[in-house]
């Protein structure tokens, strides 16, 4: 009897001396939250370093250097039968229109009292984009009533001397650069220094095309930009409707049978396939057998549709899931029939949840490359598509794809605007998370 | 004291309902078996029992609302003034107008109160224009003794109303429809005594317009309001009569096990 009322002997004596035992526990405690916040603070640090990078690398992309002179527009240069008619004035090719800003380059420099050193006037020219004269031509033609003035012309520098600016290209680099000089360098130096060069923010960034491998300053986002909205319209219009309609079958409607719970796990699966899968897939079924366009927008929407459904099904039925079924019961009770009581209570339940289901997987589909290069979307697209629903079949790029192009380019200018590219994607993916959580607040409902 | 009132009911005759062998199986569990019962006009009926019964499965079939439970099967017959209910031809959507429904745990839709009472009489037509709608929602809302308590409020939603308040907006919205029967599966078991003695006394009233049939746990509120009462036990019909012969002179020995608390 005496063995019952005495303490158990693992039982310390005291409350406030923790026993072996008990600080082992504790110990076991302390040394798993220091690994949660290991943990925490490995993945800040790496998001620290991986937005800094990107940050540093890319927000320079959105300011570019431009040299402004003004231009005299020599009307019997430019327009040789003196009607202003643009339709002749295209004879004119852009090695014209690079003379006279040649010219008016130089004459520039003499009026600021420049020295030009020992330096051609092709490599004085050199400083100037290739691309300025073309973007010279456009203006021209866009507006023939400027022909005969004297208009001050804001031009790209070459990425070179852009780069030098940025810090990216440096005298000693460029003594050992075919397409720069240092003595170019130092005239560029006493250009900025008298108000001729200047950096400035580049909207042109987001709405020019892509240019080619030589003139990275003129190189844009613009159609790619386009190409990533039409195909996120592409997506939303076909896997929201199709999306929903399938969630409501199986979870409201469909019979549970070994039929559904198929389907079921192919839908889960389908949303762990890779990507690329699906890029091969719309390659041999859009492309090769429907014969739809490469690199069109439709295509990659359409890939893109059957990479996002899974998603959408699987965060569509979750929240149908997550409604009551007193809801359900109660719409039945009053006499609505099934249909009524899904799209009259059920569904708008549900609707916070599937729309952020729906924005996710627009963010997904948005990010997503591997597909498109696999249908052609890789392609190098000056041209911007046209408006839809013809403009969906035109050839267009990617946000994706276009910073992977960037990326494959040798000019180190390159690496920036890349950079940049992922910036704007980036922004783009966290206004629809935003979106997203604003709605989920937003709509959320309690019962 | 309840027994001296017992005596005192007043019982019709006319069958609402007639149920014939019915039998409910949830996949391979023979839930119900065999249940004959009458439903009489304009009366409150009580299914008693201890859980796992079958009541709450029978009142199901009242209304076939275990046609959305997949694995159920009802066999047998179950007539509504002489109509088969679950005759294929049978629309259930009509039926459950007819055959209105308040459940255990109060669930207004997350919607206005106004909205809640509007939506049956909305769905099957019951209101030409909003003054008569406006009239089927005071009206119900009166009947279910909540009218005085949100008459200033009918825009604010209804899941924002007390538990026993959100249980009378139920009823209200099962009134609406005019139902000629109104099934409640244990409609005061989430709800505090004056609550629950507040939608007891409704259902006394409501028995002047319909039939009324209630599963209840407790035999002290199946006592109080019913005039007929069921005992279900291991999904067999015990004994089926007059509440006040079931609670003094059950004919089964099983009832009075569970009446005087022996069993369930």
């Amino acid at each position: 009897m005496t063995d019952t009322t005495a303490a158990p002997a693992f039982r310390g004596a005291s409350l406030t001396e923790p026993d072996a035992r008990t600080r082992r526990r504790n110990a076991a405690e302390r040394r798993f939250r220091l690994l949660g916040v290991g943990a925490v603070a490995i993945g800040l640090v790496a998001l620290v370093i991986l937005l800094g990078s990107i940050l540093n690398n890319g927000l320079s992309a959105f300011r570019q250097t431009y040299i402004t002179f003004p231009i005299t527009l020599d009307a019997a240069v430019l327009d040789k039968q003196g009607n202003r008619n643009p339709e002749e004035m295209k004879k004119v090719t852009t090695i014209g229109y690079g003379k006279l800003m040649q010219q008016a380059l130089l004459d520039a420099l003499d009026e600021q009292g420049i020295d030009k050193g020992d330096l051609t006037d092709k490599e004085i020219m050199a400083l100037l984009s290739k691309e300025a004269p073309a973007d010279l031509r456009d203006a021209v033609l866009a507006d023939p009533s400027v022909v005969g003035q004297t208009i001050p012309v804001n031009a790209f520098a070459t990425s070179r001397l852009d780069g030098y600016l940025k810090g990216r290209v440096t005298m000693e680099s460029a003594t050992r650069d075919a397409n720069i000089s240092p003595e170019q360098l130092q005239l560029a130096d006493r250009m900025e220094a008298a108000g001729l060069i200047e950096k400035r923010l580049n909207w042109g960034f987001l709405t020019r095309p892509d240019a080619s491998e030589l003139r990275p300053e003129a190189a844009g986002l613009g159609v790619a930009i386009l190409g990533s909205a039409y195909m996120m319209i592409v997506v939303l219009v076909l896997s929201l409707p199709i999306g929903v309609a399938a969630s409501i079958y199986l979870e409201e409607l469909a019979p549970k049978n070994r039929w559904t719970d198929l389907i079921e796990i192919n839908i889960a699966n389908l949303a762990a396939v890779p990507s690329i899968v699906f890029g091969i897939l719309a390659l041999a079924l859009f492309i090769n057998t429907w014969g739809l366009p490469q690199s069109a927008p439709l295509v990659g929407g359409l890939v893109l549709t059957l990479m996002t459904l899974p998603t959408i099904i699987i965060a569509t039925r979750a929240s149908l899931k997550a409604v009551p079924p007193s809801i359900r019961d109660a719409a039945l009770g009053v006499g609505a029939s099934k249909m009524q009581a899904i799209f009259h209570h059920v569904l708008p339940l549900a609707m916070p949840g599937i729309l952020t289901g729906t924005i996710l997987g627009l963010a997904r589909a948005l990010g997503e490359s591997a597909p498109l290069l696999l249908i052609g979307m890789v392609a190098f697209v000056r041209d911007f598509p046209g408006a839809p629903p013809q403009g969906l079949l035109d050839p267009a790029s990617a946000l994706p794809v276009q910073v992977y192009t960037w990326t494959q380019r040798a000019d180190p200018a390159f690496v920036e605007r890349a950079s940049g590219a992922i910036i704007v994607l980036l922004v783009f993916l966290l206004t629809m998370n935003a979106l997203a959580i604003i709605l989920r607040r937003r709509f959320e409902r309690r019962w | 004291m309840n027994d001296m009132r017992l005596t005192e009911r007043v019982v019709t005759d006319t069958a609402k309902m007639t149920a014939r062998g019915v039998q409910v199986h949830y996949g391979t569990n023979h839930a119900l078996k065999d249940v004959d019962v009458d439903i009489l006009d304009k009366t409150v009926t009580a299914f008693i029992g201890p859980s796992g019964c079958g009541k709450s499965t029978f009142l199901r079939c009242l209304n076939r609302m275990n046609d959305t439970v997949a694995s159920a099967r009802v066999t047998g017959k179950i007539e509504m003034d002489g109509q088969d209910i679950y005759d294929p031809r049978v629309d259930p959507v009509q039926l459950r107008a007819k055959v209105g429904m308040v459940f255990q745990k109060p669930n207004p839709f997350p919607k206005s109160i106004y909205d809640n009472v509007a939506y049956g009489p909305k769905i099957h037509g019951l209101a030409r224009g909003k003054a008569e709608l406006d009239e089927i929602v005071e009206t119900s809302l009166k009947k279910a003794a909540l009218w005085n308590e949100v008459k200033d409020r009918l825009s604010a939603p209804g899941t924002g109303l007390s538990g026993g308040q959100q249980q009378r907006l139920c009823i209200a919205r099962a009134v609406a429809t005019s139902p000629e029967v109104l099934l409640m599966d244990e409609p005061c078991s989430a709800l505090d005594p004056i609550a629950t003695a507040q939608v007891e006394e409704l259902i006394d009233e409501l028995r002047s317009q319909f039939s009324v049939v209630i599963v209840t746990h407790s035999m002290q509120q199946a006592a109080r309001v019913s005039q007929r009462t069921a005992f279900f036990h291991l999904g067999y019909l015990v004994e089926y009569g007059e509440t006040g012969k079931i609670f003094t002179n059950p004919d089964d020995p099983r009832t009075e096990s569970y009446i005087t608390g022996r069993i369930g």
